[in-house]
């Protein structure tokens, strides 16, 4: 019964194909979908784009120790230090980082940075889109990696006004 | 003294009596941790950390104030050694705030590595640490309390080692503190050297406050650019937007001349070179006013109005003037430029010590010249005139350690009551000016006596009489023949030596390079036949000008043109600016001085700091430069001088000996000039070095000078390797006896460096502060 057996193998193929027609998707509809990452996920421990940490009264947490310039194994951090003031205070401790360059010509996203900084200020954020046109634009200053203001001190760069009024969430790390 | 043996950790040492146990392990290479244990500082025993266990001793000792004593058997670690040093760091971080990540000593803190070396960063208190406020102390001077472990450096070598005793200690016990001499904050010599010596991060520098981390620079070894003793210094240096920017100061390298000390010039002076002012290119005046232009417009130009003036006038219508800040290789190569390129004598510097009365009165005698460590080592010392406390900070630091330490016996002869008095055997005071006289009454013309004070000047002649190995130093009140009476004196005492004092980082070198209108490098007459003559194919016979007969000349319209390198000589010696409105003037300098005012061209300059050479220090040890910083659009004055020559169409190559000669010229057959061999191709040869490539090579020139100046030849090997040679002038030429008017001394004190000083922002805050302008501090 030749028909017979090909009706059946027939089934059988298109059972696979109706059960997977019926499934959710797997691939990601980045980077047509919505939000700040477009429609693409990463992992919560994914390491992308350097986010430089803000402490609970939206000062700087770093505070230009160079540890993380230290730890990198492709050397790629570049810093210059400052004293505060008590007119221009940027971090919590005496000092900060005036310049604070991360050139991800050269990063290799290796976390030691993260790993060595004595006060969690250089975390990795989910930022992946790093590609650009001139090389020189890979080398990131201070202010594309700093962390917005926590919202209850009234600035936050990431979401304007309409989307916080939306209800988008309090506090979160660019790029998720 | 009779050796001692001892057994440390089953190993056999030998030692002479009265070493410490510290410095016994040390010499075996056993380390015992301290921290306030200090080579040539007074015993503390205040830290505890040099704790070991000496057999038959029931309980642990401290090295560190342990002598020796034959038989003694020591084990330096073990469980219980381990655990009572744990013990000490606990306690010195009861109340340590450990904030490593902001202090400056992070990274290269004694306190951290004991930490890292035994534990206990984790406190057993519960209470908080009890938190104070930084203070800052002066302009330099930081000081951090609850960081301070109490070891008493910072206090023993202020008093010890300065003699200035600024720092002090309030209250007893655990609240002892330290503290500044005047309530708040010091009134001291700002030396820095507490700093230097503070085992963490208690007392920081405010030049060097937070800009960057140990790892994060260079250290670059190479001699300081001020005072004329030629310290050793290391600076650190980072990458800046215009090249190499110098961060920090200091000597942590301990192997030059001055050992542990700088003073505030070498430390944090360094800073003129990031000046606002600092010029970064070519100027030529245009309608009166200095615009910008390129480097190969301005050469041209130089090189045209040059090569101009000579064909016309001669090279006799153009002046020189030589620096006492760039480098031998730099000032040979300008006496050559003038004499081989020019064609003139005309050459001359801002002389601060009469030189070549010093080489005419030593000529024919041994060798008698003192090197900087023959200050520290000798068993007495005559100082007549000079104040070495604020003019030439090493040298008193040496004088008063050797005093200090080596009970060497000091005579201090001087119009003033300087300092050093207070080291002094004997203190005799003169009346001002009479410092000749007393040179004539040392060699012995009674004539000279002074009546008022005729026994004391007997009775010091008599104990001078019958010293042995006495250093001789003297400053600039005694010139021309009167230095001779000084040296007949010298000659009388067995093993004395002497020491002539200038007032710039390369005076010396400059005196030897032969930047004098009648002297050639060596203190060679230009009259007399030497072998430059040979060399050089044709010097001008007639001495030139000296500097005030140059303003001469150019008022008078007869000097065409002048050419200033790395001098001021209107700011430093009162010239009338206008003397040379009619004469095209060149200056090769790092900023827009008052002798700019009068200049057609000005080439911005690199300094000491941004180039290689060698300096020769007062004493006459040469030391070699090497390149730290760097402002990208600068150049050498090395370099300046070469291309001048070649925009005026001399062959380089008989300015600079680079390139090889021709191999037919090694000295057996005839070569290119008529039957000479190439000596310098020999002198390289038999040398064992390579002929040097580059036009632009000091070290090309350094060949040159160590073949021909007498007292040069030092080892290379030394030299290169940072090691300073002391250069002789027993085989100099005869010198000469000047007008002792041409010399001007620069008075230059502590916290001043003559015009660089100017550009120094922490020199000038210094000032600032000790002139009590509160409100300009505050700027700062
Ligand atoms: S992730 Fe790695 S390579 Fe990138 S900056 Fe940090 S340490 Fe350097
Ligand atoms: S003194 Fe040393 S241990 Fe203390 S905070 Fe500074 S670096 Fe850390
Ligand atoms: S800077 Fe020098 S003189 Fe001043 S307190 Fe420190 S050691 Fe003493
Ligand atoms: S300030 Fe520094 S050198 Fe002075 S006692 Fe404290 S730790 Fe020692
Ligand atoms: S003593 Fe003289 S050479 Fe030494 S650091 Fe001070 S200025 Fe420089
Ligand atoms: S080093 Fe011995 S007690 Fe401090």
């Amino acid at each position: 019964m030749p028909v017979l057996k090909n009706i059946a193998a027939i089934a059988k193929g298109m059972s696979i194909t109706f059960r997977e027609m019926l499934a959710p998707t797997v691939v990601e509809n980045y980077p047509d979908g919505p939000g700040p990452l477009k429609g693409a996920k990463v992992q919560e421990r994914y390491r992308g784009v350097h986010v430089l940490q803000r402490d609970e009264n939206g000062l700087e947490k770093c505070v230009a120790c160079f540890l993380c310039a230290a730890a990198c194994p492709s050397n790629c951090i570049y810093i210059e230090a400052a004293e505060n003031t008590a007119e221009h205070r940027v971090s919590g401790a005496e000092r900060y980082a005036k310049v604070y360059n991360i050139d991800y010509n050269r990063c290799i996203f290796c976390g030691y940075c993260v790993e060595a900084c004595p006060t969690d200020a250089i975390t990795h954020g989910h930022g992946f889109e790093v590609a650009a046109f001139s090389a020189s634009n890979l080398v990131y200053r201070k202010e594309q990696m700093l962390a917005p203001m926590p919202a209850h001190m009234g600035a936050n760069a990431v979401f304007n006004q309409e989307e916080v009024e939306a209800g988008a969430p309090a506090m979160v790390a660019p790029g998720e | 003294m009779a050796d001692v043996n001892i057994t440390v950790d089953g190993k056999k040492v030998t030692a002479p009596a009265g070493t410490l146990l510290i410095e016994a392990c040390k010499s075996v290479g056993i380390e015992v941790p301290s921290f306030c244990y200090y080579p040539n500082l007074s015993l503390q025993g205040a830290c505890r950390m040099c704790l070991v266990k000496i057999e038959k001793m029931p309980k642990l000792q401290t090295a560190c104030t342990t002598v020796i004593t034959e038989g003694m058997s020591v084990t330096t670690d073990s469980p219980e050694i381990h655990q009572a040093r744990k013990g000490m760091v606990e306690l010195l971080l009861g109340n340590h705030p450990l904030d490593c990540p902001v202090c400056d000593a992070g990274g290269e803190c004694e306190l951290q590595d004991m930490t890292f070396a035994y534990g206990a960063a984790e406190s057993k208190y519960m209470e908080a640490k009890e938190h104070r406020d930084e203070q800052q102390w002066s302009p330099v001077v930081y000081f951090d309390r609850p960081r301070c472990i109490l070891c008493y450096r910072c206090v023993r070598v202020c008093g010890e080692g300065m003699d200035v005793w600024a720092l002090g200690v309030q209250n007893r016990g655990v609240s002892s503190i330290i503290a500044p001499n005047k309530e708040d904050h010091l009134e001291c010599e700002e030396c820095g050297m507490c700093i230097d010596i503070c085992p963490v991060g208690a007392l920081t520098s405010g030049a060097y406050r937070y800009k960057t981390r140990p790892w994060e620079m260079k250290h670059v070894g190479t001699t300081c650019t001020h005072c004329a003793d030629g310290c050793k210094t290391t600076l650190g240096v980072r990458r800046s937007d215009t090249g190499m920017e110098i961060v920090r100061g200091d000597n942590r390298d301990k192997s030059g001349i001055n050992g542990d000390f700088l003073c505030i010039k070498g430390r944090y002076a360094f800073d003129f070179a990031n000046h606002e002012d600092r010029l970064t290119q070519p100027l030529i005046r245009k309608d009166g006013r200095l615009t910008a232009a390129s480097w190969e417009e301005a050469f041209q130009l130089i090189g045209t109005e040059f090569g101009r003036i000579c064909e016309r006038e001669g090279g006799r219508a153009i002046g020189v003037v030589g620096s006492t800040r760039t480098t031998n290789e730099e000032n040979y190569l300008l006496q050559k430029f003038a004499r081989v390129v020019l064609g003139t004598n005309n050459i001359d510097h801002h002389r601060t010590a009469d030189f070549p009365a010093f080489a005419a009165a030593l000529s024919g005698k041994p060798e008698m010249t003192a090197s900087m460590r023959d200050v520290y080592n000798a068993p007495a010392i005559l100082l007549i005139g000079n104040d070495p406390t604020e003019q030439h900070p090493l040298l008193a630091w040496q004088i008063r350690n050797n005093v200090r330490l080596h009970r060497a016996r000091l005579y201090v002869v001087n119009s003033q009551s300087i300092k050093l008095r207070r080291q002094a055997a004997t203190f005799l005071q003169i009346p001002t000016g009479t410092e000749a006289a007393f040179a004539a009454f040392l060699a012995g013309d009674d004539s000279a006596l002074n009546v008022t004070s005729r026994d004391q000047w007997l009775a010091l002649r008599e104990r001078l009489r019958s010293e042995q190995n006495l250093v001789v130093i003297f400053g600039s009140e005694l010139r021309g023949e009167n230095i001779g009476s000084l040296l007949k004196f010298a000659s009388s005492i067995p093993g004395a030596k002497v020491v002539c004092l200038a007032d710039y980082a390369n005076s010396r070198g400059a005196a030897d390079m032969g930047l004098y209108p009648d002297l050639l490098p060596g203190y060679y007459r230009i009259a007399d036949k030497s072998k430059f003559h040979d060399e050089w194919h044709g010097i001008p016979q007639t001495p030139g000008l000296t500097i005030p007969e140059m303003i001469e000349s150019g008022a008078s319209g007869r000097l065409k043109a002048l050419y200033v390198v790395g001098a001021n000589p209107i700011g430093r010696l009162g010239i009338d600016p206008f003397a040379f409105s009619q004469a095209f003037v060149v200056l090769q300098d790092m900023f827009l001085t008052e002798t700019a005012v009068m200049a057609d061209v000005v080439l911005p300059a690199a300094n000491a700091y941004e180039k290689s050479g060698t300096f020769t220090n007062t004493c006459g040890d040469l030391q070699i430069l090497k390149k730290a910083g760097e402002v990208a659009t600068t150049k050498s004055d090395f370099e300046m001088i070469v291309r001048i020559a070649d925009a005026m169409g001399f062959d380089v190559r008989k300015l600079v000996p680079f390139g090889r000669g021709t191999p037919a010229d090694m000295g057996q057959s005839r070569g290119a000039q008529s039957g000479e061999a190439d000596r310098h191709g020999v002198w390289l040869e038999a040398h064992g070095l390579e002929p040097k490539m580059n036009p632009f090579d000091p070290m090309a020139i350094l060949d040159e000078t160590q073949r021909l100046v007498p007292g040069y030849d030092v080892s290379r090997m030394n030299l290169l390797a940072g090691n300073d040679q002391h250069t002789t002038l027993s085989k100099s030429g005869p010198g000469a006896l000047h007008n002792p008017e041409l010399i001007v001394p620069a008075n230059n004190n502590l916290f001043s460096s003559g015009t660089l000083g100017r550009y120094s922002r922490t020199l000038n805050s210094v000032i600032e502060n000790s002139n009590q302008q509160p409100a300009e501090v505050a700027a700062d």
